[in-house]
């Protein structure tokens, strides 16, 4: 378990302020920010290597918030690896390793052992982070935090390294805190999210607990929310199936009715009188040609003001009576749905996936 | 295509260029050429010369290793670590630098001459520091020292802060991280700026000459010959010191020879 609670830390003219959180025992961690957010600062600080203006750190139960980082079960890999140049891969995943058994399971595990005696300055970007990888692991650590570890490689490579990490994590189970600024990494890896920014703690969770319920309209925006609305709910009474459905599963919270702008969006959540924030995230928005007979409360006709193509997924603007909507499909949609500028199309969500904060 | 100006511009750089590097080799060159073949005769005909550059290798080669021991924590401490007084501290190490070197024989004279307390506690212990091999040691060390510091902290701070962070993580304390890590590492430019420490006491002399005049290093027997036997007197001697400075530069465009195919 790593369990923060009210680290503070100063290092010049930044300051990490009282950030608390807890990450489960064998739990997969995953610390979300921008550049500047204090992400790697964080690290440091459970690991040691930073001292602590205020706060204290547990690691698996027990407090070392006084203990040098020598003496901390934390293995530490940065984004640059930081494989030291003067050894070569085998000397380095045996720098602190607990004995030869783990240097030879670590270079085993992420595929050394052809390469152990190359001078580490020759190594791929992706060769690097994977002797960093085992040079953490082959001191066999209860915590691993990992500092964008795959920030610097191509997708290919970083596909690799992650799946990597994966099937060390369900080997290993040791407790993982992993930094990233990237959200689609975060969604795929995390059991726990952290967001920080500028060295504050904006919100702790589960990771699609986070995505899905951001705690507020700039969290939302932070996490890549398409579709913010401001504007005011009102309590109606329950009529869809669509509702009924969410007020018994995980979203028990009640129907309501979200004015902004010339639309009236439907919505799950508490109400909170005066101005509020309805988050919606593109991937939920569905787009069709004409209103289509289901239970999804809320359908709007607009016309398309614009077409964002990257890859296999586009992102499609509607104006919906002076509101924009964004909605994610597949760029195949887009063609089978003859999509343009100008053209007049119907955009679809659910009530559920209309978050109100 | 350059313009004509750019051109000219281009011309009168290198005119001014060549100018400044032909106004420093010059004078090494024709010291070395009229005095450098009698000089290394009397190596093995002068046994006052002979002593004379064996005394300054000893002396400048112990000041560089009293410089190592007390400059690379200090120079590490510069690099490394946050503290109050810590601009104090460099701008004390640069001040050997800047004042003229008589000026530092004197304060050093001052502190460590036999009319002072430190001076005669340690006179009345048997070390006379005036007047001896060790007054060379001293100044050599008071003058060149500050270039070993710099040298050795900017090494140090090029080491990443990081890699001893990685060492720490891995189960090394702070000296032993700096010991198989950092040290490592920076060893090169910490060898680089003991060469050149070591370079600048063999050709000291001003601090030298107020604080011991005799036994003569390499320096004080140029002057010496000068002012006893003229230019031709001095020539043999003085060619034998750029000698001995062009060593070390050797060792140390070896050095960087090796750091480029790196």
């Amino acid at each position: 378990m790593i369990d923060v609670n009210g680290i503070t830390v100063r290092l010049g003219d930044f300051t990490l302020d009282d950030v608390s959180f807890t990450v489960p025992n064998g739990a997969y961690g995953v610390v979300i920010g921008p550049a500047g957010a204090g992400k790697t600062t964080l690290l440091e600080a459970i690991a040691g290597l930073l001292p602590l203006r205020a706060g204290h750190v547990r690691l698996r139960g027990a407090d070392v918030t006084r203990l040098p980082p020598e003496r901390r079960p934390v293995g530490l890999v940065y984004q640059h690896a930081y494989l030291f140049p003067h050894l070569t891969v085998r000397a380095n995943v045996a720098y602190g390793a607990i004995d030869d058994a783990a240097v030879a399971e670590s270079m085993d595990r992420f595929g050394l052992q052809l390469i152990g005696e190359r001078d580490v300055r020759s190594l791929s970007g992706g060769e690097r982070q994977l002797v960093a990888l085992a040079r953490a692991l082959a001191r066999r650590p209860e915590v691993l935090l990992l500092d964008e570890p795959f920030a610097a490689l191509d997708p290919r490579r970083r596909a690799a390294v992650r799946r990597e990490v994966r099937t060390m994590y369900f080997d290993r189970r040791c407790t993982v805190l992993h930094v990233t600024h990237d959200f689609d990494e975060a969604g795929l890896v995390g059991d726990v999210a952290v967001l920080l920014d500028k060295g504050r703690l904006l919100q702790a969770g589960d990771p699609a607990d986070l995505f899905r319920r951001p705690a507020n309209a700039y969290v939302a925006s932070f996490l890549g929310a398409e579709n913010i609305y401001a504007g005011t709910a009102r309590p109606i009474r329950a009529a869809s199936p669509d509702w009924v459905d969410a007020a018994v599963g995980q979203f028990a919270e009640h129907p309501l009715a979200f004015d902004t702008g010339a639309l009236t969006l439907y919505a799950l959540g508490d109400v909170v009188p005066g101005k509020v924030h309805a988050i919606l995230r593109a991937e939920d928005v569905m787009l069709s040609k004409e209103a289509i007979a289901s239970s999804v409360r809320n359908q709007f006709r607009g016309r398309v003001t614009e077409i964002v193509s990257a890859g296999a997924l586009s992102k499609v603007t509607v104006n919906a009576s002076g509101t924009p909507i964004v909605a994610a499909v597949t760029t195949r949609a887009v063609y089978e749905l003859g999509l343009e500028i100008g053209r007049e199309v119907v955009a679809s969500f659910k009530a559920a996936a209309v978050h109100i904060c | 295509m350059r313009s004509a100006s750019t051109y000219a511009a281009s011309v009168v750089s290198a005119l001014f260029a060549s100018l400044f590097l032909l106004f420093l080799v010059a004078p090494l060159v024709g010291l070395v050429g009229a005095g450098g073949a009698a000089g290394v005769r009397q190596l093995f005909s002068d046994p006052e010369l002979r002593g004379a550059v064996a005394l300054t290798v000893l002396t400048a080669t112990t000041a560089t290793f009293f410089a190592v021991l007390g400059g690379t924590p200090l120079a590490y401490l510069l690099a490394r670590r946050q503290f109050t007084g810590r601009a104090l501290v460099a701008a004390i190490l640069d001040l050997p630098l800047l004042i003229p070197h008589p000026v530092a024989g004197i304060a050093l004279l001052l502190v460590l001459g036999r009319g002072s307390p430190l001076g005669s506690v340690l006179f009345g212990a048997g070390l006379r520091l005036t007047g001896s091999v060790f007054g060379v040691v001293c100044a050599m060390l008071f003058v060149a020292a500050p270039l070993y510091v710099a040298g050795a902290r900017e090494s140090f701070a090029r080491v990443d802060r990081r890699y001893e962070a990685v060492a720490r993580t891995l189960g090394d304390d702070a000296w032993r991280a700096f010991r198989r890590v950092t040290l490592p590492l920076s060893v090169r430019g910490l060898t680089a700026s003991a060469i050149v420490m070591w370079a600048r006491a063999v050709s000291e002399f001003g601090a030298i000459v107020i604080l011991t005049y005799n036994p003569k290093v390499v320096s004080v027997l140029s002057y010496d010959r000068f002012t006893t036997f003229g230019l031709s007197g001095a020539l043999p001697v003085a060619a034998v010191l750029v000698l001995l400075a062009i060593l070390p530069l050797a060792a140390l465009r070896a050095l960087r020879g090796d750091d480029s195919t790196a």
